[in-house]
């Protein structure tokens, strides 16, 4: 008789073996008592293990889990909504258009100082008057031409003050033609709300 | 095969060639849900619930733990399922991440108590018996989920997956993420230990020794 099998028993019985192994512990069972009731302890114990460990669980906990984790996964699946401050497009949008103007703005012609004009002086605009002024040259290629000589401010709206501007570029000159209105004579004290 | 060919050979008296089977039967349902048919998890859990659930139990030893641990592991599945590679088999999958969560669990739980019989767990039994049968039923079943109990995790998670989930030791061992030989030696400990804490406790019966 060989030795005894016991130690490879527990493999045995979960078909753990290799082939060769198997047929010798089978082999050795055929002519040993012991071995044999100790594997049929040991399959008598794993069929109470699979009785003993039988789910538990029934139709109404199956249809409990399921629907607790239906609520959860439709509540999950939803699109969630985005809160309007946070939307990283109209984030995106915002920092694009600043960029842009602030570009724009870096690569336009610097604003000139106002080159003093040597004509007469040219009657400041009515404070009423929308029109924006025009965008003024480099001084270094401003000039200014002369304007009409007057002896002694007219008492009458005049022509327009011509003033020529000659830009970087000498194919571009600027005429810019100034007509100062007269101020309206008022008489608060006599003007009604 | 495009919507209308069916109808167009039933007209003409041909049915039309079976589609080869899927390789798993659970990937349409993988395929639907992937799609956003949110719906068709709800099909995929029907036909995977009890499995996990047992799994859990088998695992944790504890209904409600058990119970927690199948309703994370499904939640676990829905968010990552994009992960999940088609062509390899859905079920192993989900068991893999049921496993990792029962261990999560039983980490935080710290050793599993004691099984305690319940009336409650006596419910299940539908085998009509005898008195004295009922009664060596109860002690057996006791006993050997003490015995499980008393097993050291790694043990208890190999016995549950190869003799109770009757995967194959290869099948457990990339669940557990060990080699194959470790699992076959931690189950066959696992088997000698449990049939030696029955064989210790039990009063000898007419048919079996332990």
């Amino acid at each position: 008789m060989t030795t005894h099998v016991l130690d490879q028993l527990p493999l045995w019985v979960g078909g753990d073996l290799e082939a060769a192994e198997m047929a010798a512990v089978d082999r050795h069972m055929e002519g040993c008592p012991t071995c044999r009731a100790a594997s049929e302890d040991l399959r008598a114990s794993q069929a109470w293990t699979q009785e003993a460990m039988a789910s538990p669980f029934g139709a109404a906990d199956h249809a409990r889990l399921r629907r607790a984790v239906m609520d959860r996964v439709v509540v999950e699946s939803r699109p969630r909504p985005r809160s309007p401050r946070m939307r990283p497009s109209l984030l995106a949008a915002a920092a694009a258009l600043l960029l842009a103007s602030l570009t724009w703005a870096l690569h336009q012609p610097r604003p000139a100082t106002p080159v003093p004009v040597t004509g007469p002086a040219v009657p400041a605009p009515a404070p009423q008057d929308p029109k924006p002024a025009p965008p003024l040259p480099h001084p270094a290629f401003a000039r200014v031409a002369p304007a009409p000589a007057r002896a002694e401010p007219p008492t009458t709206p005049t022509g327009p003050t011509r003033i020529e501007f000659q830009t970087a570029d000498p194919t571009i000159r600027i005429i810019w033609l100034a007509q100062a209105k007269p101020l309206p004579e008022t008489e608060s004290s006599t003007e009604k709300p | 095969m495009f919507p209308g060919t069916q109808a167009v050979l039933m007209e003409e008296g041909l049915s039309p060639l079976p589609e080869a089977p899927a390789a798993d039967p659970l990937e349409h349902l993988v395929r639907r849900i992937r799609s956003g048919e949110v719906e068709a998890f709800e099909d995929l859990m029907a036909r995977t619930e009890g499995r996990i659930l047992a799994l859990a139990w088998r695992m944790l030893g504890d209904r409600h733990l058990a119970e927690d641990a199948a309703q994370e592991t499904y939640l676990r599945v829905f968010r990552s399922l994009n992960s999940f590679r088609l062509g390899e088999r859905f079920e192993a999958w989900l068991i893999r991440i049921a496993v990792n969560v029962c261990c999560d669990l039983a980490r935080k739980r710290g050793p599993a108590p004691a099984p305690v019989e319940s009336l409650e767990t006596l419910e299940g039994d539908a085998v009509p018996m005898g008195a004295e049968e009922a009664v060596l039923f109860h002690q057996r079943r006791t006993l050997v989920r003490q015995a499980v109990a008393a097993l050291p995790p790694a043990e208890r998670a190999a016995l549950v997956l190869r003799d109770l989930e009757g995967l194959s030791t290869e099948e457990a061992a990339r669940i557990l993420g060990v080699r194959p030989v470790t699992v076959r030696s931690q189950a066959a400990s696992a088997r000698a230990k449990v049939q030696a804490f029955c064989a210790r406790r039990m009063k000898p019966t007419p048919g079996g020794r332990p």
